[in-house]
């Protein structure tokens, strides 16, 4: 019991990081942007390549991977969304599906369908003798990793965006795009930096996405539907709220193994989906006046 | 060349039948369908088992299209009421929850082996191509009237301002349902279509890549417009076709990486309309007084 629990706080670390990043975008600029499972499938492979193709330890080559996944997702703003800015948020959804279909196959046209992995050390997994009364408890490094990564990564968006002047002006533009240029926040410079912290956060999923299990095309697509559940439990314009989404959607996949095979989990999201829409749709924490 | 040929014409009229499912739904009444892919595989089980277990295949597509324009509705009731973007996801787990248990569910669908030897309703490829572009004829013709029906007024009205259409008094939910039904059955009779034409069925041949064409196909048709839908697939489906004979003359790539390519240029293609040509090639129709006498 201790062990699905833990288990499930782990997977629900690893969809907060895009889940994060989704909400942040749909904060700003009040659009779902379904890119975001493409965007963690390029980040976990652009980290690869320098972790495998190019023999960097995986640290730095995370770095990089992090920092080129958010380079990336500014680049696609400017050429795709910033053209489309005004336009219905209808108009850039099916826009992000495109961008997702030519990132995914770029991918695969570069890098191939099968499945590969990060060039990690084999290591023992950590037991914990003293929890034994209560089932037991092992913890494996990937899943040290994840908990690491994910809790530091989240730190440093909390600080950015609670107690900067950064955070400070992506939210008055999330508040009031009109009013925040009136004040002199520039909005464009405030999205670009939105989207290389959500570009950035994704491809860190993806990473973690990788240590988890292995790095193939489908990889972030399959990860999609949590992730829009995680962002809507939590309240979609309350960024930091996906995190508690991401958690309890974490947990709730993980105890639903007891009940139905494991293939089903996507089920499990889409349930947790439906019934949170029909019955309280603006999510936990957020305010109710999403329904038009 | 022949067969070829009917196979390109078979394909470009199914195209043509999910294009326009689509266009009731989201050209003409603004509901975003990513599930697309889920409907027409919906409909394409349906229709194979029902045959499977001794139905008439005319009975059995009938069933198929009714149970899937029920199905959209109920998956759409989910959201309908809420902002375009809830229903795209909803379609779209809805879609991948079907798939799951279309792989996984084998004592239904039998799983990764597939359904083979579905009957069709008329035997032979000509008739049978007659047929299918008969449906699709009589599709283009329902969906017209609607289009130039109160009710494709009232959809157009939806869409572009539901608070303006519910003020005026129109039940926005209810005609939402409607539409978004009315499409999800041309979806399902596209997806029976693909099971009677290929007579064998697998979920391999199903996945979110159909919901990229139909939506390709209604963004260069022009929203709305259903003639832009049969103009848009042909000349998609024959680009898209194209492109396959590329394989003799770039050797240097393998075929999954020629699919791969051709998929980015889908979605490029997508990006670059919305971008320069977001009304499309042909504009929908629009009820207008005096017709002739006025030069716009």
């Amino acid at each position: 019991m201790l062990q699905i629990l833990f288990n499930g706080l782990v997977s629900g670390l690893l969809v907060a990081l895009p889940a994060l990043a989704l909400a942040l975008s749909f904060s700003i600029l009040r659009f779902a942007n379904f890119a975001i499972g493409a965007m963690l499938t390029l980040g976990a492979y652009v980290i690869y390549f320098f972790n495998v193709a190019l023999g960097w330890p995986l640290q730095f080559a995370a770095l990089a991977g992090i920092v080129l996944g958010g380079l990336i997702a500014v680049a696609v703003d400017w050429l795709v969304y910033r053209p489309l800015r005004g336009r219905s948020g209808v108009t850039l959804l099916v826009a992000s599906m495109g961008v997702a279909l030519v990132m995914e196959n770029a991918v695969r046209f570069v890098a191939g369908g099968t499945p590969l992995g990060y060039d990690v050390e084999p290591a023992r997994p950590t037991r914990f003798p003293s929890l034994d009364a209560l089932g037991g408890l092992r913890v494996n490094h990937e899943q040290w990793l994840i908990a690491a990564v994910s809790l530091g990564s989240l730190a440093v968006v909390w600080v950015l965006f609670g107690h900067s002047r950064l955070g400070r002006a992506m939210r008055a533009v999330a508040d009031n795009a009109a009013l925040a240029a009136v004040r002199g926040v520039s909005r464009d410079r405030t999205v670009a930096a939105m989207w290389f912290v959500s570009g950035a956060l994704a491809s860190a999923g993806g990473l973690l996405v990788g240590l988890d299990a292995t790095l193939d095309p489908q990889m972030g697509w399959n990860y999609l539907l949590p992730v829009f559940a995680a962002a809507i439990l939590g309240g979609v314009d309350k960024p930091m709220a996906a995190v508690f989404g991401a958690l309890v959607m974490g947990v709730a996949s993980e105890l639903s193994t007891l009940v139905i095979p494991s293939h089903y989990r996507t089920v499990v999201a889409f349930v947790v989906l439906g019934a949170l829409l029909l019955v309280r749709p603006w999510g936990v924490f957020g305010q109710a006046r999403v329904t038009r | 060349m022949a067969p070829y040929l009917l196979s390109l014409l078979m394909l470009i009229a199914i195209a043509g039948i999910a294009a326009l499912g689509l266009n009731v739904q989201w050209g003409l009444t603004g509901l975003v369908n990513f599930g697309l892919f889920g409907f027409y595989m919906l409909a394409a089980y349906v229709c194979a088992q029902l045959t499977k277990h001794g139905f008439d295949p005319w009975l059995a597509m009938v069933l198929a299209v009714a149970f899937t324009a029920l199905a959209s509705a109920g998956v759409s009731l989910i959201s309908i009421r809420l902002s375009d973007d809830y229903l795209a996801i909803v379609t779209l787990g809805a879609a991948e929850c079907f798939k799951l248990v279309v792989i996984h569910e084998e004592w239904l669908t039998r799983g990764s082996l597939g359904i083979p030897d579905i009957a069709r309703p008329v035997a032979g490829d000509v008739p049978f191509l007659l047929l299918t572009l008969a449906l699709l004829a009589g599709v283009f013709i329902l969906f017209e009237l609607v289009a130039r029906a109160p009710l494709g007024r009232a959809a157009r009205a939806v869409r572009d301002d539901p608070l303006v259409a519910a003020t005026l008094g129109k039940n926005v939910l209810a005609l939402r349902l409607r539409l978004f039904a009315l499409g999800g059955g041309a979806i399902g009779l596209a997806g029976c279509l693909h099971a009677f034409y290929y007579q064998y069925i697998d979920p391999t041949q199903f996945g979110p890549i159909l919901t990229a064409y139909a939506f390709m196909n209604v963004i260069i048709g022009g929203r709305g417009s259903n003639r832009g839908m049969l103009l848009s697939t042909f000349t998609v489906v024959l680009l898209l076709e194209g492109t396959r004979f590329l394989n003799d003359y770039v050797a240097w790539l393998s075929s999954s990486q020629l699919a791969a390519l051709r998929l980015m240029l889908v979605g490029l293609g997508l990006i670059l309309a919305l971008i320069f040509k977001p009304e499309g090639f042909v504009r929908e129709y629009r009820f207008r007084i005096g017709r002739g006498s006025t030069t716009s």
